[in-house]
């Protein structure tokens, strides 16, 4: 598969990101072949003239030198560009596992001033992956937009209440 | 674990009482007492507050047969505390329907939440979740062996789907979500209502903080999401139409792992 297919379908929320961080995936994205031959590259310095440095490289994937590059990019943590956006620089950073994004971070250079207060707690754009949880089955409560007494019969919530009076 | 739903408000109130399984039967008794008067308080709300019922008080002064000024306290109170949400969201909640009916509905239904949690405590109970139409507010632990209480957050687009599922923990235990979709009687969307988010959850120390602030960033959109992250020590997550989401650190660090 062509490495820029590969990462766009490793992800299915990739457009999530897109969202709030489109100059930010934009560079990702077309950098990323650049960045992957950095990554497997036999020099660690090459990589600091492009845009993304390949920050950690899991071993595994530099011992598979046969792999073509095409592949798809090889495993490892990418930091993606500095973006001035109106809220000051941002940046990203994606971890590739298996050739597919396990996690996507998002880093802030934050200048020194009351900005960066506003920075920090701002809502970012985040991965469903990141708010699922092992824990699903344990839920006793759900909570979502007012469902009326009608529609309750149909909600997860008269189903958990219905589990309650069984267990 | 006694659980107990009834039907309040034009939806559904869902009591859990962890504490009630310890079998006694004084233990039974207490939590049947306390369930009653949970259940007349609602009903006593709504029959104040509803602009549903024409004989509500509420229902008197938006046809104008009562002024405001000459209504019961409570009323006055409770158009009080929403004026002052108004203020606090720069106008994004706000107690009054575009054509100037003064509608308390976006914040009755948390008040009810917060009668039912302070009659359990009074009642003795420690370990309870009060869920009115998916809003609820939490004390305590869910069982012997889960702290805080699992909460889930309902897929907007499939609401047989839990998106995301949380651990509300003493310090953060009410939790609300507002949806663009919602019926008219919570959310009645104004002319002026941004379409930034199909829904918005909001994790907060109390119920009524999370229900207004949920209400308010739907209808304020990324402007009044910033505001609120800035100014309120609550945990938030926007679901925007195409899907994409977005939290804060502290929702971050409330997904139950």
């Amino acid at each position: 598969m062509r490495a820029g297919s590969a990462f766009l379908a490793g992800v299915g929320s990739a457009a999530i990101v897109a969202i709030g961080w489109q100059a930010g995936v934009g560079t990702l994205t077309s950098s990323l072949p650049q960045s992957q031959a950095a990554a497997s590259g036999a020099t660690a310095g090459a990589s600091s003239s492009t845009s993304f440095n390949s920050a950690t490289t899991d071993t595994s994937s530099q011992a598979a030198t046969t792999a073509p590059v095409a592949s798809g990019p090889a495993d490892g943590t990418y930091d993606g560009a500095v973006i001035n956006t109106r809220y000051g620089a941002q940046q990203v950073q994606v971890v590739i596992s298996s050739g597919q994004i396990s996690d996507v971070i998002v880093l802030q250079t934050q200048t020194a001033d009351r900005k960066s207060e506003q920075i920090s707690s701002r809502a970012n754009p985040i991965l469903r992956e990141e708010v699922l949880s092992a824990q699903s089955a344990q839920v006793a409560n759900v909570s979502g937009a007012t469902y009326t007494s009608q529609s309750y019969m149909q909600s997860l919530q008269s189903a958990l209440d219905a589990a309650g009076f069984t267990g | 674990m006694a659980v107990h739903s009834f039907e309040t408000m034009g939806t559904m109130v869902s009591i859990r009482i962890a504490d009630a399984e310890l079998g006694e039967h004084s233990r039974e008794d207490s939590a049947i007492a306390v369930l009653n008067e949970i259940e007349h308080e609602c009903a006593r709300l709504n029959a104040i507050f509803s602009l549903y019922l024409e004989n509500s008080e509420i229902s008197a002064i938006a046809r104008g047969e009562l002024a405001l000024a000459d209504s019961s306290d409570e009323m006055r109170s409770e158009y009080a505390r929403a004026l002052d949400w108004r203020e606090k969201t720069d106008g994004a909640f706000t107690p009054h329907r575009p054509d100037g009916v003064i509608d308390l509905s976006g914040t009755i239904k948390a008040v009810a939440i917060d009668a039912a949690a302070a009659l359990l405590r009074d009642a003795g109970f420690e370990n309870f979740s009060v869920n009115v139409g998916g809003d609820l507010t939490t004390s305590g632990d869910q069982s012997a062996d889960e702290s805080g209480w699992i909460t889930g957050i309902v897929e907007p687009e499939d609401r047989g789907t839990i998106l995301a599922a949380l651990r509300l923990t003493p310090e953060f235990p009410a939790m609300a979500t507002s949806g663009s979709a919602e019926r008219g009687e919570h959310i009645w969307l104004r002319p002026e209502t941004t379409k930034d988010f199909v829904q918005a959850t909001v994790i907060a120390q109390d119920i009524i903080t999370a229900d207004v602030l949920a209400t308010a960033i739907i209808a304020g959109g990324h402007a009044t999401l910033d505001q609120i992250t800035q100014n309120f020590a609550v945990a938030v997550m926007t679901v925007a139409p195409d899907g994409a989401l977005q939290a804060n650190a502290k929702f971050q660090e409330l997904v139950a792992r």
